[in-house]
């Protein structure tokens, strides 16, 4: 299942990209300071932060949710103006349709595409297989844990052959046992399907483990403090001296982030 | 991945399976009415009541099959049901879409609760005297009625149903290929939000058919309700019996109906 059909992965570039919020009071908060950055086609990028740097915001801007203040990102020469099927997004809580079973979920963006019903059956369920749930096609989302949950997710996104897929953390609600095998997973079909792939995390370990590249931001307001190459082969070995020598670099970066955004935190409470 | 291997709620549920569950819902309502029906005969064997303030239930029994055969019943029946499934229909027509569009659209909300909220305590049977004096006693001011009791549970509880649907599905919907509003309510809103619909449905039709023989009582020539009072006016307490006994037994019937189009389209699951 190599080279699959379908679109293939595109470069995505941010230029300028911002964005503020004015509160009832007419105050502006700035959630994202302008960001540049080029994303190459086929690029696993992962963005590390503290909670409310913004990284959910840059993500909503990306995936054409919400528009941006300034700036703006482009996919290949296509300015981002909104949604559309041709970028994919998995979320944190799942987002899988409950009125539909497991093989309708997977089916829903290739219905969308116009895809006739017995070929996007055949999509779905090949699709499926590739996160081992073909047995539960025709499950409801009730029935399956988290985890399982978030493969047939995974299989919705991908199936609809999108050119970039973005990831709002989306192992962050699993036990970590179940993360450690869809970090694994994920990457496998990241390997034979090549997306180009945003993905936001918490977790230093899984940047590392998953990231060619990883982005880490600072508190609010959010900007790219670092960007860090990670030039190890996969399978990753968390435990070997190289990954973790790259973790103490993240952490000793990430630990000026998250004491300033307890900082401001405290002075959020007390004003 | 606990749950792989066997997961959970999942047990056979072949047609058969279901009608027996359905006979199974049913059962209750049996037991109760032998109950009702073992404490009426007590008290009519120990008070010995006379026949127009409390017949005995062989009495009303007897009168049922009477009004059956002449057809009276059947045809009262028939118009109280007609009315309200009139009046129902009419008020979702209205009450659904204008629902949708008052939990979609906030400054619409805004604007329209209030007024929703001012009408609301006021009971349908309150509106039965300008009922009659704007539409008369024909079938007009019954539905009127009707319209007015069935119309604001149908509202509430779509306004309820489209509002607090997960914003997630949404953003879903929109990845996943829904860019215009019009494939985003066919493809997520709506289905999100059908149960409580459903629910509201449900309820209305129940708020309506108690309020429809309210209406009948006060003027009608026909139906349930005036079978009521005009048992009443005659002195035959075995019509107005015979009359309550169908309006109880046509409700169980008509919610028995609703929960089994809950069971069919709603996805929340027991």
């Amino acid at each position: 299942m190599t080279a699959a059909a379908g679109s293939t992965a595109k470069p995505l570039s941010l230029r300028g990209l911002a964005k503020h919020y004015a509160t009832a009071d007419g105050r502006v908060i700035e959630a994202l300071l302008p960001i540049d950055l080029d994303i190459a086609s086929g690029e696993f990028l992962v963005v590390v932060g503290p909670s409310g740097c913004g990284k959910s915001t840059m993500l909503n801007i990306l995936a054409g949710l919400t528009p941006p203040s300034a700036g703006e990102a482009r996919v290949g020469d296509v300015p981002v103006r909104g949604p559309d099927i041709d970028r994919g997004m998995v979320f944190q809580d799942y987002a899988l349709f409950p009125w539909l079973d497991v093989i309708g979920n997977v089916e829903f963006g290739l219905e969308r595409k116009g895809l006739p019903r017995r070929q996007r059956r055949e999509v779905a369920m090949r699709y499926l297989e590739m996160v081992g749930l073909a047995e539960f096609a025709d499950k409801r989302p009730r029935e399956l844990s988290g985890g399982m949950k978030q493969r047939v997710a995974i299989a919705r996104t991908f199936a609809t052959e999108p050119s970039i897929i973005f990831m709002d953390e989306p192992f962050g609600a699993l036990d970590a046992l179940t993360r450690r095998y869809l970090q694994h997973e994920l990457l496998r079909i990241w390997q034979e399907h090549r997306k180009t792939v945003v993905f936001i995390t918490h977790s230093v370990v899984e940047a590392i483990y998953l990231a060619d590249r990883i982005v880490l931001m600072t508190a609010r307001p959010g900007r790219i403090k670092t960007m860090l190459k990670v030039d190890l082969a996969h399978p990753r070995d968390p435990t070997s001296d190289k990954f973790r020598a790259i973790e103490r670099r993240v952490y000793a970066d990430l630990d000026e982030e998250l004491a300033k955004s307890f900082r401001m935190e405290g002075r959020d409470t007390a004003g | 991945m606990t749950t792989a291997s066997v997961p959970a709620g999942a047990k056979p549920r072949g047609p058969v399976a279901r009608l027996r569950g359905q006979g199974a819902r049913l059962l209750p309502y049996f037991y109760a009415a032998v109950g009702v029906v073992a404490v009426w005969w007590a008290v009519v064997l120990i008070a010995k009541p006379h026949m127009s303030l409390l017949p005995s239930p062989l009495l009303t029994a007897k009168t049922f099959v009477q009004l059956m055969a002449s057809g009276e019943l059947p045809r009262d029946a028939a118009y109280s049901v007609a009315r309200v499934l009139a009046a129902w229909s009419l008020a979702a027509l209205v009450a659904v879409p204008l629902g949708f569009a008052m939990g979609r659209w906030q400054r619409l909300e805004r604007v329209l609760d209030p007024v929703v909220e001012l009408f609301r305590p006021i009971s349908p049977l309150a509106w039965i005297p300008l009922a009659i004096l704007w539409f008369g006693i024909d079938e007009g001011g019954k539905i009127f009625v009707i319209f007015i009791g069935t119309f604001f549970p149908i509202l509430l509880n779509t306004i309820a149903g489209a509002k607090n649907i997960d914003p997630v599905l949404i953003r879903a919907g929109r990845i996943l290929g829904c860019q215009d509003d019009a494939s985003l309510f066919r493809k997520v809103v709506l289905p999100a939000s059908l149960p409580q619909v459903i629910v509201g449905l449900r309820i209305s039709f129940g708020t309506g058919w108690a309020a429809i023989i309210a209406a009948e009582l006060v003027a009608a020539r026909s139906g349930l309700g005036y079978l009521i009072s005009n048992g009443m006016e005659v002195l035959r307490s075995d019509f107005v019996l015979v009359g309550m006994v169908t309006i109880g037994v046509l409700g169980v019937l008509f919610d028995t109906v609703f929960r089994w189009v809950d069971a069919r389209y709603n996805w929340i699951g027991e």
